[in-house]
Formats: structure tokens, sequence, C-alpha cells
């Protein structure tokens, strides 16, 4: 009877599934003896993965004290797995993030102080760029290490610079939309033009950088010091007028567009112009793109960029001697000629300030991007609540691009921060 | 050409409540014994996995939970903050009118299309059930993938398609007003193959005497569907209605990926706002407390159903 | 058989091939995007068909993802939970239907309510209980929470209900077993019920993508749903035709399965209907 027969094997199956694939050996490395077994989750996948791994395996092969084991968990899911990892107490000793993802972890609890790690002369932090300390920074306290810190950078297509007789990219805003405006054309004149001069995404930016970005150029702020809400500033506001005059009126940009989308405009060349991150470089090339890269154009009042951020951070169920063996492979990492080879392996400019561009002049983009690292800004730094700000900011800043009133938008966004970080 | 044993008969569902009593009568504790037989796997099953967990999350609804460290019970402030929020208020209101927009249109459109179908004058017959059932086996987010192509603005081909007749679509999903009818939409074409196979197994439970009959009647055809199908298909119609209203109130994977809750908020659901205070600003009593609320909304929405079926169920009966 | 075509009829199948032309739409996109080559994804105007066809999306996919593994794992994942959902959502849906015992209505409705919730509210109590077991990075860990569930129990009461009772009246006037009327007399009768909450069933945990990913972290262990996520590009963006060709194996092996059975599936809801 095969009737039988499937239900004995069903029985069996639950039996066998439910004993044999449930013992699982436990591997939390505070066995007495042995070398100290640590877990990094981290969500490098590119080439900047294989070059992780490497300094991670030379670490390893550098001492017989601490075993690192590295488990790639993506930045766009690592909210969604470390969650109930923490709170089963198996998540990992050490987990890399996205920047401003840090604070609200650090506030509930899940990771290490590191100050006295800081204060360690031998830690190789004394170097670090101080914006970059800033993103791991949540009320004077430091609960983590960077490991990538970019300003967001102008990207331009020098095919179309060329075309409309562009030899420079712009150096500053007015600069910016005199030449966007050159480079827009409406051929068919319908009023929506084949190309634009910029594509200016209005809400999820890459990063959510460029309005902070605009911002800081216009002397304005979004959150100061983690908790003193600044939005709502004459300075602001002019911002804001003054990109809704060039997207909106002029049309230099298409409006409704998010980073993604703006992506896409300038990768297939239909944007002349786009602010983006340093991978902008690889997406341009396999576009077949011939881009040159500048900073991003000085606003009346400074010349800033907001800046891209990853930091990795040392998880509360680590134990004691997991947390010195973090820490030590903390400041492996850290040392110049180790901060050198990541850098030019993960294509993002050196962490620490005494790297010079010409240490990485065999990759002309980290070159490039190492010569604006001064204009590189922390976003939002020491905001906890940093998902409502955010949404706050879209909110305004998609609106604002809509044509509604600046002074309303600014008023309730101003309203909306101070409830998220108060 | 089917080699299926001919008895192997699809019913269509019974009514939602249940028939009152059933043959056989009562044999009192023995009954109770073999109930619990058959009940015991699933029962361990959905008590260790499920109702455990639910209760854990009702303890965590009362505490200020970030889901590790240690957790403080503040009663009933999440519940309060729940009804004071002046953004949920929002998500509620977004929730009910994505519940209005895909439960009617995912259910019509499967009941029209089996209607059609179910017509033996209609070719190729299994063609359409097989193509028509096909985007069910796509995942709600890749089907938002391929939507979000479609349709975008610069190098959509639909967008393209309808410019090229004079229709400009616009940027639907960054358009407060169209975001979230196409939401829906994504989801009623996912959805509405699976309700279609359900339909198309209630349908052909319809013994032919009774479409003869009415015709025999002078019945046209929308008399035979009001007096025929209708009637005979409620108890699958009530089915199907209650199970897309409860997926409905907890719409989120595809809005996840094609808005975000955008624009300005205007695709964001009571789930998006569980997911985003629990996973992202890790404010699990919160997001508890709000499960339970939508739980409890949801509870009453499927009762109002019950009844409005039962009442109906009596009328025709 | 020539029969007469009718006006209607002509109509009528011309609509039913535009609405399936328009719902086939997205699918067709998916399988073609999946073999564009990058400079044609964003092209302007954009066209249904590659124009130059390429298979580097897919290469990509199989040479950076376990892949074999990656499809091995959603089978055994998937086929087991519709497996073990199938026996023992029948089994409690035949004691809901058939057999009238105190408390039944209850906890018909305690099985529905624990529907209305949302998973992401269960995840972290779920998740803590499976890694108490030991079970995070195993299949059981990944089937056992899902062995049971409300829909399929209520699903398949709603069609219990609905068979005759002279059958198993007449079997358990001649003394059978309440498990031998369920074996020999309900469940035959209702394989194409089975069939359907099988294949949702198995549709929803291949296509789960935050629930193998948050239950294993070793990436041996992961389906091809949650491994596509290891695939990112430049900046974690996604190449689209990559995404694509990500969308299209991961969907394909179900679609072979779906046309495998669907003959039966279909079949068996529909000839059986007709008097």
């Amino acid at each position: 009877m095969t009737r039988n027969r499937l239900t004995l094997g069903l029985a069996l199956a639950l039996a066998i599934g439910l004993t044999a694939c449930g013992g699982d050996d436990d591997s939390s490395g505070d066995s007495a003896g042995g070398p100290v077994e640590l877990t990094f989750w981290h969500g490098y996948t590119e080439a900047d993965g294989d070059v992780l791994e490497q300094l991670v395996d030379d670490f390893n092969a550098s001492q017989d004290e601490v075993v690192i084991s590295t488990e790639i968990n993506p930045w766009d899911v690592i909210d969604d797995t470390l969650l109930p990892a923490l709170s089963a107490g198996n998540g990992p000793d050490i987990v890399a993030m996205p920047a401003e993802r840090l604070p609200v972890y650090a506030d509930r609890g899940a990771f290490v102080e590191l100050d006295d790690f800081y204060d360690d002369p031998d830690s190789n932090t004394a170097q670090l760029n101080p914006g970059a300390v800033e993103m791991v920074t949540v009320e004077g306290t430091r609960y983590g290490v960077p490991t990538g810190f970019v300003p967001l950078a102008m990207f331009y297509n020098k095919a179309l610079f060329a075309a409309a007789g562009i030899t420079e990219p712009p150096a500053t805003w007015d600069d910016w939309v005199e030449t966007a405006r050159a480079l827009t054309v409406d051929q068919n004149g319908d009023g929506t033009p084949e190309q634009y001069g910029a594509a200016i995404p209005d809400h999820a930016t890459v990063a959510n950088g460029v309005w902070p970005s605009l911002f800081y150029g216009g002397g304005g702020d979004i959150v100061e010091g983690g908790t003193d809400v600044v939005i709502d500033s004459p300075e602001n506001r002019a911002t804001l007028e003054f990109w809704y005059q060039a997207i909106a009126v002029d049309k230099i940009s298409p409006t409704g567009v998010d980073g993604i989308a703006g992506d896409g405009l300038f990768s297939s060349g239909k944007a002349a112009m786009y602010l983006g991150g340093p991978w902008m470089a690889s997406i341009s090339e396999e576009n077949g793109i011939d881009y040159g890269i500048a900073p991003v154009p000085a606003g009346p009042q400074a010349q800033a960029a907001s800046a891209i951020g990853v930091s990795m951070a040392v998880t509360e169920q680590a134990g004691d001697d997991a947390v010195e063996a973090a820490e030590q492979f903390f400041s492996y990492f850290l040392d110049q000629e180790n901060a050198v080879t990541w850098s030019l392996g993960s294509g993002w400019p050196p962490l620490r300030t005494d790297v010079a561009a010409d240490a990485v002049a065999e990759n002309p983009v980290v070159a490039a991007l190492t010569e604006q690292a001064e204009f590189g800004r922390p976003l939002l730094p020491g905001v906890v609540n940093s998902v409502d700000v955010l949404t706050a900011v879209d909110e305004l800043t998609q609106r604002a691009m809509a044509g509604e009133d600046i002074g309303t938008l600014l008023s309730e966004a101003q309203a909306e921060i101070e409830s998220a970080v108060g | 050409m089917s080699l299926t044993a001919p008895r192997r008969r699809y019913r269509p569902p019974a009514p939602l409540g249940g028939r009152r009593v059933a043959p056989g009568g009562r044999r009192g504790g023995r009954r109770g014994a073999t109930a619990l037989a058959f009940l015991a796997p699933a029962l361990l099953i959905l008590t260790v996995f499920v109702a455990w967990p639910m209760l854990s999350a009702l303890r965590t609804s009362f505490t200020d939970a970030s889901g590790f460290g240690e957790a403080e019970w503040v009663g009933f402030d999440n519940y309060v903050q729940v009804f004071t929020d002046p953004d949920l208020f929002d998500a509620v209101r977004n929730t009910l009118w994505y519940t209005v927009l895909f439960t009617p249109t995912a259910v019509i459109a499967a009941l029209v299309l089996a209607l059609v179908l179910n017509s033996p004058a209609l070719p190729f017959r299994g063609f359409f059930r097989t193509a028509l059932f096909v985007p069910f086996v796509v995942s709600l987010a890749v089907a938002a993938y391929a939507w979000t192509y479609l349709i975008d603005p610069q190098v959509g081909l639909l967008n393209h398609w309808l410019g090229g007749v004079g229709l400009q679509l616009g940027n639907v999903l960054e358009d407060p007003q169209l975001a979230m009818p196409a939401v829906a939409l994504v989801a009623v074409w996912k959805n509405f193959g699976f309700y279609l196979v359900i339909f198309l197994a209630g349908l052909q439970d319809i013994p032919g005497s009774l479409y003869e009959a009415a015709k025999v009647d002078g019945a046209g055809p929308w008399r035979r569907f009001t007096n025929v199908t209708l009637p005979l298909l409620s108890n699958t119609l009530a089915f199907v209605l209650v199970f897309a209203m409860i997926a409905a109130l907890q719409a989120f994977d595809q809005i996840y990926v094609m808005t975000g809750g955008g624009p300005y908020g205007n695709t964001q659901t009571i789930v998006m706002e569980i997911y985003e205070s629990g996973f992202r600003k890790l404010e699990l009593g919160f997001a508890s407390a709000l499960s339970y609320v939508l739980l409890i909304a949801t509870l009453l929405l499927s009762v109002l159903q019950f009844v409005f079926f039962g009442r109906r169920e009596k009328d025709t009966q | 058989m020539i029969a007469r075509i009718r006006p209607s009829t002509v109509l009528g199948t011309m609509a039913m091939l535009a609405v399936t032309a328009a719902v086939l739409l997205p699918l067709a996109i998916i399988v073609l995007t999946a073999f564009k080559p990058v400079s044609e994804v964003n092209a302007f105007p954009p066209t249904l068909l590659p124009q130059d066809w390429t298979l580097d999306n897919l290469r990509r996919i199989v040479d950076e993802l376990p892949f074999a593994r990656l499809v091995l794992n959603s089978f055994l994942f998937a086929g087991g939970v519709t497996m073990f959902a199938l026996v023992f959502d029948s089994l409690a849906a035949y004691a809901l239907a058939r057999i009238d015992f105190t408390g039944r209505r209850t906890l018909l409705i305690a099985i529905i309510a624990t529907l209305m919730i949302p998973f992401q509210a269960t995840l972290v109590p779920v998740y803590q209980l499976v890694s108490d077991l030991g079970w995070v990075n195993t299949f059981a860990g990944l089937i056992a929470p899902r062995a049971a569930d409300a829909f399929g129990i209520f699903f398949l009461r709603q069609f219990f209900l609905a068979l005759p009772r002279d059958l198993d009246n007449a079997a358990r006037i001649d003394g059978a077993s309440e498990f031998r009327i369920f074996r020999s007399i309900v469940l035959p009768n209702a394989v194409p019920a089975l069939l359907t909450l099988a294949i949702f069933t198995f549709v929803n945990n291949w296509n789960d993508l935050l629930w193998p990913l948050i239950f294993t972290t070793e990436r041996e262990m992961g389906t091809i749903t949650s491994g596509l996520t290891l695939l990112t590009g430049p900046g974690g963006i996604v190449p689209y035709g990559v995404m694509m060709a990500g969308a299209l194996v991961a969907i394909l092996p179900l679609v072979i399965a779906f046309l495998l059975v669907q003959r039966r599936f279909i079949e068996s809801i529909a000839t059986t209907g007709i008097k």
C-alpha cells in the first residue's frame, strides 16, 4: 500500500528532520584555550568584498590569538537579519552597517563603547578623518570605527559637455545651473526635454545626501549636535527657492526622480551632471559613459558635500576577550599600510588624513575623491531616529520641488524633525 | 486523456460559519479524543511556533523593548501612542484605501474571468487557464520590480506605448493620487489567478441542470448569473473575499519595493509602519502594539463579513 | 467536432486573448530583460525584444552564486513545508469539518485569528525560539515553524465540509475508523483541493525572502530567493538586467514544477465538474 508507505515516510522524515538537523554545534569562541573566534557581518559584495576578505585573512595569519570569520549580510537587509539575531543572542561579534544606522543601535545598547580603545595610542585611530569618527559618535561616546567615508561628488558626461562646447565642470551653483541650462535639450519643443543638464533627485537621493549637500552649500543644516533642529532657517529657504527655480522652472532636471532613477538618467546619457557615490564610476564604465569627477560645486556660503559612511561596531554579546580581539582587528585594519590597501581595493578614499592623494594615485577615482575629502560632512551624526528625519527631509524637498509653499513646508519639517529627535 | 480517477471531485467550500449539526450526532468524550488525535500535530506546531510567539509579542507590546537588551514595562503607553500619532491615522486611511482598491478588483476580475473560462464555447481554455495562473508563481517583490520598470517615466515600455497613442501616463509612482492604485494593481495582477482557480472549482460544481431549468423559465444570462450562479457560489465568494481582505490589510512587499511608502507617505500602510518601527527604529514594543491593533481591526472586519454572508445564506436558502 | 462558431464566441476569444496578453506582459518583461545587455536596459526608446541578446546576466548569477545548491535548498525547504503542511493541515481540517466536538467553533476562530497578525510582529519571538532549539541554519528551523498553517487548515476544512456524507456514514456503519474514513474516503475525493493548497504553499515558501534570509546565516543554507540578495552591483544597486535574470532563474523551476502538475491540477478541477 503506497499510502501507508507515504505516511510512514512522512513520520520518519519528520523525526529525522527534527532531531538530526537540530543538533547544530554551538560555536561561540569563549572556550578557554585556543584562539578567540569572532564572526563579522558585512555587506561588501563587490571587489571591495574580496579586499576585505583578504585583509581579514591576513589578520588571521598575522597572529594566533584571534580568528575572524566573515558572513555577508548585504546593506539593505542588515536591519532585517541583525535584530532577530541580537534578540536571540546569536548575532555577530562585529557588524558593519551604513553609518547613519549605527546611532539607533548604539542608543538601544546593542554596541560596546569604544572610548577606551580610541584613547589607546596604538589603536591607529588618532589620524582618522574626524567627520568619519563623528558618524560613530552618539552623545559624545564612540561606538564603532569607520570603514568608509566619502563625500558625494559630481559626475559629468564628457561627451555631452564636448558636444555643447563646455570644457570645465562648474565650480559654483550659478555655474552649475548655467551649464545645465546649456546642456538641457528640448528638440521637439514639447516642454519636456529629451536631455537634461542635470539629474537632481528630489527624494530618496543617493545615501540621502543630495539635499543635505545643498543645504550645507547654502549655509544651512538639518540637525546640529544630534538634537538641535535647525532645518527651518532662512538659509535653507533660500536654497530651496534657488533649486526650485532651476529644477521646476528652468527644467534643468526632471522632478519626481529618486536616486535610482537618477543613476539611470546619468548612466543612459540622458542627464549630463549627477551627484553620486564612488560607484558611479564603475556604473558609468559599464554603460560606456565617458565621465569626469568634480567636487560638488560651491554654494553661496560653503563648499560642502554630504558624506556616505559605513561603520563597524562590536556587539554587546561579544565577551570581554572578544571585544579585545575585535579591537585588535580594528587597529590592524586602520594601520597606514592597510588603510591604503583598503582604500585602493574598495574604491573609497583613505580613512586616515595622513594618507596623501598620491599614495592612492594608481586608482584615479580614489585619487580624485581623496582630493575632495575635505569637503565631506557627516550625515546626521549622532541622530538616533535618522529614519524619521530623512523621511521628513524627503517630503520637504519633494513637495518643494512640486511647487508647494516653501515657508510652510519648512516649518512643518521643523516640527516633524523636532518630534523625531526630541 | 485524463488518468485521474473520476470520483475525485473538487467541491465548493461550505459556509464560513460551518454547517450546523453534523449528522452522526455527538458521542461525547470519545469523539473529543479522536478529534484531538487528528488535531494534535497541527496544534502542536501552531501552539509552539504561532500562538506562543503571538503571546510573546503581546507581552512585548506593553514594554519599551527594542528587541534586545533590557525592556521596561510601560503599561498602555504604546497603545496610547498608536491612537494619538497622526501619521498612524494616515497609515490606517491608506491601508483601508488599499483594501478597497485591491479586494473588489481582484475578486471581481477573478470571478469574471472564471465565468468566461467556464463557458464551453471558449476555445483554448487550457491555455487561458494556465496563462492567467502563471503570475501567481511570481513573488510580489519580483512583480514589483517588473512593473516598476514597465511604468518607468523615462524608459518604461508601457509609458512609451501609451505615449504613442497620445496617453501620457506620467510618473505614476510619484503621483500622490496614482501611486496607491498602482501598487494595488500589482497585487491584483499577482493574486487574481489564484482566486480564479478557486472560483473555477466552485463553478464546476454547479449542476448544469439548474441553468437548463432557468433557461426554460426564460431567464437571460444576467438573471441566470444572479439567480443561479451567485447564490451557489456565495460560500466560495465569501471565503475568497475574507482571505483577500486579510491579505490586503497586511499589504507590504510590493509597496516596500515600489514606493517605500511615498510619495509623501501616501502609500504608507500599517504593516509598513510596523516594519519601520520594529526593524528600523528598533521600537519593537510599539510595533507589537500596532500589530495587535491591526489584529483586532481585522477580526472585527472579518466578523462583519461573516455576518453579512451568513445572512445572505439564510435569505437564499 | 465541428460546430458553428458564433460571433459572441469570436469576440469573447479576442477579449480573452487581449486580457491574457496584458497579463503576460510583465512576465515577458522579466524574461526578455534578462537577456538585454546593460546598454539596452535604459535605452530610449525602449523595446520589448532585446536588440542584442546576451547571456551575461544569467552567467553572472550562475558564476556568483552557488546556484545548484540554492535551488536544491529551495526545493527542500518549500517541498518540506508543503509536505508537512498538507498532512498536518488535512488531519486538523478533517477534525474541524467532520468530527463534532465541544469547542470546535472557538478553536476554528482562534486558528483563523492567527492569520490576522502580520508576520513581522512575530518574527523576533519565532527566531528566538528557533535559536533556542539550536535550529538556526538548519532545515528543521526553516520548516518546522511552518509545518502547519491556519490558511491551509481553514481552506481544507471548507472543502471537507462540502463533501457528501453518505459514503463515510456507510463506512462508519461498517465499523471503519475515523482515520480510515479520512484516508480512504475524504482524501481521495479532495485531491484537487490538496493540489491547490500544495501549489499555494509551495509557491509562497519558494518565493519567501525574509524567512530564509533570517533563519540562515550561512550562504550554503540559503534559498535561491534569499541568495539573490547577495547579488549586488556598485553602490548596492543591482543592474536591472541581472535582477531580472535572477527573477527568471528563481521562478523558472517553479514554472516548470507548475507545468508538470498543472495538467492534473486544472483538469481535475475542470473536467470532473462537467456532468
